[in-house]
């Protein structure tokens, strides 16, 4: 009963720090791009006449910034939809050089695309991770172990503007197996999955060694194995539960990341998800489409770091929620 | 394992879920790897690749012709101008229709220009109308407006309204725009503009829908601007004109054409569907291409081009673009912070212009061959125009300007000093990063002038917006520049030399070479007009040289010229989607 309402508790109070965690952020990014120099609606090359360009800043209130920032957030909350000011809630706004969609577009499209990518490779990562990582953490030391243990550091090393582009020659432009570039069906997302899991899967692998390593040299799992069970068993029933714990700590921010889109893999795959919009974003200084895909990021970290939570609740009801710092 | 096999259940289950919503994809007759398109709002245009599109989906009262770059027939059938040269009268084709075969009228295309001519859309070519009479002082007197409105107390839905049919109701009496009937089309020119008919094929020129339009637009009580909706543009909303019309589009992912039943213009499309898909990546690109799943890569980044280029294959296509490849000098009397600026000096500026060999960088550090260029105006592209010869690579002349100007080796150093013994000051040489054919042409250039004139030079890259600040500031000695030109005059490379010019980053001002343009623009003789303009070249190109021109920009193509066809390849590469097709199925009605 205590543990379902320290539960509560916490799910309550995350939720409640939530506008604020984004108030802030909002606040901080638009600050960092309100002092990158340039005009979004400037491109390379040509430049409109001094009158032309006044009118371009003008158009979306650059020159003020209070008054852009207080409209923006009083639409991206949705209040100044509650307030009738506005008629659609949680409007992000246009693009600022995409005039044709808006930023609430742009993620819709982009997201899916990403968070397809992302939870993927997480999948792949976790599938692969695990094995890689029980392999080595049975027998630490042995040649297995040394085995992925190294290719996890390369795993780990190896950029993945490198790795992509090897698949993307080897499996895709010489055997032929996957179509290049592009978005559409699931042999598009193959390569991009894998090059993005493959981090990942290195990261768990280490995690779960070590842990797994640990966990075997402890006295319950001695114990077991005292009483009979084969040590590969007692792994199993008994010390993976708790092994486990640090990778799904990580698994928090990891899915965060991988889900809202690796701008090297979507580049290198010519991928239209989020991370390269945002990158994009950046690189043309699209004020509102930065700003869109700020909160999203925020908001899913936030709230995927609170779900780890409540699952290591569930895996380890010797946590204490709501007493656990956050 | 068990909740190991949980978290993954869950994770494919979702996959799954998010695949639905994806949904499936298409293949396309012909397939072309592009640039991502910003806009196909007409007027909002300014990137290539969305001009491209535009050509295909929306048509203008006249266009060029790819092949012979003639003004030839588009919504309008016929004209008259006036013998004064400031009058034109479009007839419209009775019979022009848009894509749900609605009646096209003059009104749409007056609407059009009107919008282009608004600041609160700010287009990048709302300057194309300045020459229509009372189209600038529009312009300018809408701003005010809006500026006297954002600054006033009185912000409401009914005050912004009521600016906004004042605004119309001035346009309307003011501008030199006049639909006389649902087909004549009335122009009137401040001054006789000869190219005018080519700005009038200019897509931003098109005419728009505007039952859709109206539907997408808002007067915003915030500042009284008139503000268009995303979405007016997407497909199954965007009502289009031309040879082909928007079957899909998803964002930065790809774009299907087909052609447009209603169209009945001079020049049906011969396509049967055109599949843009964004591909930023050069090799992604080419790999696409390589694979087959791309048909055309319009347009390659530099750092592929020379080894392609060089390995002989016949899909790779180098062409010879309307643009110029140059650098920039300050002319500006002295440097931002105050400091001393060499440059200001009409002979340093020649002295390093004829210090370049030009025929080194093409082939050694470019590796492309690209045609040099000693004028800035692409000689022999445009009709009756005669191009000056400009200055030569002479390291012997370029070391006398450099003395002349008070520079010489007086100390046997290997650098030059002025009378009192100082040195040349460094040589700030400023380009954007992340293109390596420049950061190449810059170590060259800094080579040539360091052994042949004696001065150093430091080589200053920086992020594009840090760049931009600093060529606007003047913050810079030498910098690099380039420019493609807009439509078919010489002019629309001299303006860029015009005193206060907004993008004259040199900071050049010459009182002759400003009355020569201005007199041609008076003149009503073309072939005296055509001699001004030359002369006009001639005197920065030879004399004052605030811009140094290295070669022309090349484009380059991949694509197979056994398979596809429908490519244009005269200097202004004015694609046309609706012609492209694979050899064999020829389309039906195929005209030139």
């Amino acid at each position: 009963m205590s543990a379902m309402n320290g539960m509560s508790v916490l799910i309550t109070r995350r939720l409640l720090q939530l506008p604020l965690v984004l108030g802030l952020i909002l606040t901080i990014t638009f600050a960092l791009l309100w002092i990158i120099p340039g005009n979004p609606m400037e491109n390379e090359g040509r430049r409109p006449s001094a009158e032309v360009a006044e009118a371009m800043r003008r158009q979306y209130q650059l020159d003020q910034p209070g008054a852009f920032l207080a409209q923006y957030a009083a639409r991206a909350s949705g209040i100044a939809w509650i307030a009738g000011a506005h008629p659609v809630p949680f409007d992000l706004g246009p693009s600022m050089r995409h005039p044709d969609w808006s930023v609430n577009e742009i993620i819709a499209a982009g997201l899916p695309v990403s968070a397809t990518i992302g939870l993927g490779a997480i999948a792949i990562a976790l599938i692969v991770g695990s094995i890689a990582g029980v392999i080595g953490g049975l027998r630490p030391g042995s040649w297995s172990d040394g085995a992925t243990q190294a290719l996890a550091l390369v795993g780990i090393s190896v950029p993945s503007f490198v790795t992509g582009s090897l698949l993307l020659v080897l499996l895709a432009a010489k055997l032929r197996l996957v179509p290049i570039g592009g978005w559409g069906t699931p042999a598009h997302a193959l390569l991009p999955m894998l090059t993005l899991s493959l981090p990942f899967a290195a990261y768990i692998a280490r995690l779960l060694r070590f842990g797994l390593a640990d966990q075997m040299q402890t006295h319950y799992v001695r114990t077991a194995m005292a009483k009979g069970l084969s040590r590969r068993e007692a792994a199993v029933r008994h010390a993976l539960k708790n092994a486990f714990l640090p990778v799904l700590s990580y698994l928090g921010p990891a899915t965060a990341i991988a889900m809202t889109g690796s701008f090297v893999v979507e580049k290198v795959f010519a991928v239209p998800g989020l991370g390269r919009h945002f990158v994009d974003g950046v690189l043309g200084k699209d004020i509102t489409l930065v700003m869109g895909v700020v909160l999203v990021y925020a908001a899913l970290l936030v709230l995927l770091n609170l779900l780890v939570d409540i699952l290591y609740a569930w895996i380890d009801p010797r946590i204490e929620i709501a007493a656990r710092p956050q | 394992m068990r909740w190991t096999a949980w978290i993954v259940g869950a994770l494919v289950l979702v996959v799954l879920f998010v695949w639905e919503w994806n949904g499936g994809a298409h293949r396309a007759d012909v397939r072309v790897a592009s640039a991502d398109v910003f806009t196909l709002d007409p007027q909002r245009m300014t990137y290539m690749q969305d001009l491209r599109v535009a050509r295909a989906l929306f048509e203008g009262l006249c266009w060029s012709d790819p092949d012979t770059d003639d003004v030839v027939e588009g919504v309008a059938e016929s004209w008259t101008i006036s013998s004064d040269g400031r009058t034109y009268t479009f007839h419209l084709r009775p019979d022009a229709r848009w894509s749900n075969g609605d009646p096209l009228t003059a009104e749409d295309f007056k609407e059009a220009w009107r919008r282009l001519l608004l600041p609160d859309l700010a287009a990048d070519y709302s300057e194309l109308l300045f020459p229509v009479s009372g189209a600038r002082a529009f312009f300018a007197w809408r701003a005010e407006q809006l500026e006297a409105y954002a600054k006033s107390e009185r912000h409401s839905a009914e005050a912004a309204q009521s600016l906004w049919h004042e605004t119309v109701a001035r346009f309307d009496s003011t501008v030199g725009i006049e639909a006389t009937d649902a087909h004549t089309l009335v122009v009137r020119l401040e001054q006789p503009v000869p190219y005018w008919l080519d700005v009038c094929g200019f897509q931003t020129l098109s005419p728009v829908h505007r039952p859709t339009l109206e539907r997408f637009s808002r007067i915003d009580p915030q500042t009284a601007m008139l503000r268009t909706e995303p979405g007016w543009t997407k497909p199954g909303v965007l009502v289009c004109n031309g040879a082909m019309r928007l079957v899909d589009w998803k964002y930065k992912r790809s774009m299907l054409l087909e052609p447009n039943p209603m169209y009945r213009g001079a020049h049906p499309a011969q396509a049967r569907s055109v599949e843009i898909v964004p591909i930023e990546d050069a090799s992604t690109a080419v790999l696409a291409y390589e694979s087959g799943s791309i048909d055309w890569v319009s347009d390659l980044t530099a750092e592929f081009r020379a080894e392609l280029v060089n390995a002989g294959r016949n899909d790779v296509h180098v062409l010879p673009a309307f643009g110029t490849d140059f650098w920039s000098f300050n002319c500006r009397p002295t440097m931002p912070d105050g400091r001393f600026n060499p440059f200001a000096d009409a002979r340093v500026r020649r002295a390093f212009a004829l210090a370049v060999d030009k025929q080194a960088l093409v082939q050694s550090v470019t590796r492309l061959h690209e045609p040099i260029a000693t004028t800035l105006v692409p000689p022999g592209s445009i009709a009756g125009y005669e191009s000056p010869a400009g200055l030569p690579f002479d390291l012997a002349a370029a070391r006398a300007e450099l003395a002349a100007a008070g520079w010489k080796d007086r100390n046997a150093d290997g650098l030059v000093e002025n009378a009192e013994g100082e040195a040349f000051p460094p040589v700030e040489m400023l380009f954007m990063t992340g293109n390596p054919r420049v950061r190449g042409i810059a170590s060259a250039l800094a080579a040539m002038w360091r052994d042949g004139l004696g001065v150093q030079c430091e080589v200053r890259s920086k992020d594009g917006k840090f760049a931009k600040e600093d060529l606007r500031a003047g913050n810079f000695m030498i910098a690099r520049g380039g420019w493609y030109g807009d439509y078919l005059d010489p002019t629309t490379f001299l303006d860029l030399s015009r005193t206060g010019n907004g993008n004259n980053d040199r900071g050049f001002s010459d009182a002759r070479f400003d009355a020569l343009l201005a007199d041609a623009e008076r003149a009503t003789d073309a072939a005296q007009r055509m001699r001004l303009l030359s002369d006009a070249e001639r005197l920065i190109m030879e004399e004052q040289m605030p811009i140094l021109p290295l070669c022309r920009y090349v484009t380059l193509y991949m694509y197979d010229p056994d398979r596809l066809r429908g490519i244009v390849r005269t200097p202004r590469l004015d694609q046309r989607l609706q012609r492209l097709h694979m050899s064999g199925d020829s389309g039906e009605g195929a005209t030139p």
